[in-house]
């Protein structure tokens, strides 16, 4: 993982935070026992952890550490943090650090007495403990705050994000446009981690990326976003819940719809269950075909329910197992076969011309009987190409219509 | 090089060699007689002369050179009602050839424009009919507006009767010097329902096996000559594996082109042949109504299938008498 291997090890290499990394330090010097905790605040991914790990590593500390992804009751921060940070090691060479990251991450309950033991470890602490949090003012942590010295990390800007994207292309030897660089930093607004997690998903095992590539960055993202609202739409007992888990895609509710129209019949196993949803998918196509056809958008609303609540209902009750949701084949199929319906479309129409009729009919009239002779009559091929000026190979594209 | 297909070669060329329709050809002599033909809607079944008439009385008034007086476009092919404008505008623009006073515009297939689209063809049609006279062919004239209506002198094509059909067929059995039964050529009428392009290519299937053409050669030619995919499609989804109909349903929709409505009736056609319970089917029938109404009024013919499909499966294995 990139964002792993360029870390920064010493503080100088953080990004930007140049006002902070003044004030951390400062605030470390002047730290005694009992003294105020550090509390880095700022959105994700600026530097705040990295921060702490390098001024350990520079001041030669030793760094305990543990966040959100620990369950952070009040017993487990005691067991895990109490002796450490109340007595000094008997050796007493190494100093410490504690870094209990990700504060506002104590959620109510399932850390209950987190923060209560929080403040006892910035009360008791025989060394200096860093807090961070993306939302200092979060109302639990109104007593913590009171105990801490605010230092906030900015959003990295935008060129110091270009400067380091473009060192680690140059470590891993990867050739990527500027305007790339850009467009990462750009997304990921001011979360050097964000953009570097992107470089590597576009980079890994590459020598160049170009503009092009951004693209399947994009698509991943909304691809996951898309799954678990179709979990939601799936899974659910509630209607309710089933209609709000779209409401947050950032799609085009007629795209949505053909994503649940490819998943329903991976997910809905009972025929009668899949009828019923299919069913309801083409209710809510009627709505869609009102909204086109009338410019009536209040009809979305409709189309949308019975497309989510109502294929939520259509199951009997949820199927309890893992399903791997797909891309819809509807929108691929039609790129995937562009060129081979441009060279039926061109053998259609020219048969059509010669018979005076529309490929349409060429289709559905003539066709199956032409198909016929070709195969019963000995030169018919050949001399019904050779009439339409076509190379007899051409015709092969028409066997698509009788397999 | 001729092309081969009966159903083009034994097309009448001329006005007298037009099957029935009558009431229409004896009018529209009178308009070629005297060189001025209106604007004109022909409605009318399927395979009852309505394109050739218009094609008729372009050979009569431009002799063999036609081709250069007249453009034939199909509105089931270029929606686009621009296409039509531009192409139709570039034709009016240039001089009619061979001394002629007007050119002629054949619009087949018009029910398939929409109404804005006929809008614009109305006035498309005012602008240059000095120079352009327009043949509409329809099946059916309702869904042409009516100031359209009221600017074309509309001819109502009759459906042709059993006597009709087998005069056309003994053209063709006399041109191929064909044997055939008496039986066969009632089983093409039977099975043409009055449309003389289908009896014209199922005779020429049959006779492709070249022997003397008998009812059950026709019966099999036109079971043969059934749209496979459209049976491999009911049978996977009867027996519950919904997907691989599906993925049929996808190839014939989307690789193939094929309209929504023409597989609906393909359906229809085969629903009875299935091995169903009799009551299985005339409840798939009048579902199968229900999503071609649906089609018809614009929803999207996948999804409605789909429904159908996905309903055909669940009849599996159900006993409906409940």
């Amino acid at each position: 993982m990139w964002t792993i291997k360029y870390k920064p090890k010493r503080l100088g290499e953080v990004a930007d935070q140049a006002e902070a990394k003044e004030k951390l330090l400062r605030w470390l010097e002047r730290w005694k026992p009992g003294g105020r905790a550090a509390l880095l605040h700022g959105p994700p991914g600026n530097g705040k952890t990295c921060t702490v790990e390098a001024l350990a590593a520079e001041k030669n500390l030793d760094l305990l550490e543990t966040n959100a992804s620990d369950v952070r009751s009040e017993s487990k921060i005691e067991r895990f943090l109490g002796r450490g940070v109340r007595e000094t090691s008997l050796l007493g060479t190494r100093g410490k650090i504690i870094l209990i990251d990700e504060i506002d991450g104590l959620e109510a309950s399932a850390d209950r007495g987190g923060i209560r033991a929080v403040i006892r470890i910035i009360k008791e602490s025989a060394f200096p403990v860093v807090l961070t949090a993306n939302d200092p003012w979060d109302r639990s942590l109104y007593e913590v705050r009171g105990l801490c010295e605010l230092i906030e990390f900015r959003k990295v800007p935008l060129r110091d994000v270009v400067k380091r994207l473009d060192y680690i292309c140059g470590r891993e030897g990867v050739k990527a446009d500027l305007k790339v660089l850009h467009a990462l930093a750009e997304k990921n607004q001011g979360d050097l981690r964000g953009a570097i997690l992107d470089l590597e998903t576009i980079a890994q095992g590459r020598k160049r990326v170009t503009p092009g590539d951004l693209e399947a960055l994009g698509k991943r993202e909304q691809e996951a976003n898309v799954f678990a609202a179709l979990r939601g739409v799936f899974k659910s007992y509630s209607a309710l819940s089933a209609k709000l888990s779209v409401s947050n895609l950032d799609m085009d509710p007629s795209e949505v719809f053909w994503w649940i129209e490819q998943n329903v019949a991976n997910e809905y196993e009972k025929p009668e269950d899949l009828a019923r949803a299919y069913e309801t998918l083409a209710k809510a196509d009627l709505f869609r075909s009102r909204i086109i056809h009338r410019q009536n958008w209040r009809m979305q609303a409709y189309m949308v329910d019975l497309m989510t609540a109502g294929v939520s209902q259509a199951k009997k009750e949820p199927y309890r197992k893992f399903t791997r949701y797909q891309r819809p084949e509807r929108l691929s199929f039609y790129s995937k076969t562009m060129r081979e319906r441009g060279r039926l479309n061109q053998v259609l129409r020219r048969i059509a011309s010669r018979l005076h009729c529309s490929t349409r009919k060429v289709k559905t009239e003539f066709l199956p009987y032409l198909l016929f002779l070709m195969k019963r009559k000995e030169g018919f091929a050949e001399r019904f190409a050779s009439a339409l000026n076509l190379p007899e190979e051409e015709l092969d594209i028409l066997s698509s219509f009788h397999k | 090089m001729s092309l081969e297909v009966w159903a083009e070669k034994y097309r009448p060329s001329r006005l007298d060699e037009v099957i029935n329709q009558k009431h229409v050809v004896a009018r529209v002599k009178v308009f070629v007689e005297e060189r001025n033909i209106p604007h004109m809607l022909f409605a009318g079944p399927p395979g009852t002369g309505k394109t050739t008439l218009a094609l008729c009385i372009a050979r009569e008034l431009y002799g063999e050179q036609w081709r250069q007086n007249v453009l034939e476009t199909n509105a089931s092919d270029e929606r686009g009602i621009d296409v039509i404008r531009g192409k139709i505008k570039d034709f009016a623009r240039t001089m009619a050839l061979g001394g002629a006073e007007y050119r002629i515009v054949v619009l087949d297939e018009a029910d398939a424009l929409t109404a804005e689209a006929q809008q614009a063809l109305r006035r498309t049609m005012e602008t240059y009919s000095a120079t352009v006279r327009f043949v509409l062919v329809c099946n059916y004239s309702s869904k042409i507006i009516p100031p359209i209506q009221s600017r074309t002198a509309v001819f109502r094509f009759k459906a042709l009767s059993e006597g009709d059909v087998r005069e056309f067929i003994n053209r063709i059995v006399k041109g191929e010097k064909l044997k055939i039964e008496e039986k066969a050529v009632g089983a093409i009428v039977y099975l043409c329902e009055g449309d003389l392009r289908r009896a014209a290519n199922l005779l020429q299937a049959a006779a492709a096996l070249g022997t003397k053409i008998t009812e059950g050669i026709i019966y099999d030619v036109a079971s043969q000559a059934r749209p496979d995919d459209v049976k491999r499609m009911l049978e996977n989804a009867f027996k519950g594996k919904f997907k691989d109909a599906r993925g049929i349903l996808h190839k014939m929709l989307v690789m193939q082109g094929l309209a929504g409505e023409d597989v609906v009736r393909e359906i229809h056609r085969q629903i009875y042949g299935l091995n169903l319970s009799e009551e299985v089917k005339v409840r798939l029938v009048e579902s199968l109504g229900e999503y071609e109404f649906r089609i018809s009024e614009g929803a999207d013919s996948l999804i409605q299938l789909e429904a159908f499909l996905a309903q055909m499966a669940a009849y599996r294995g159900k006993s409906l008498k409940a």
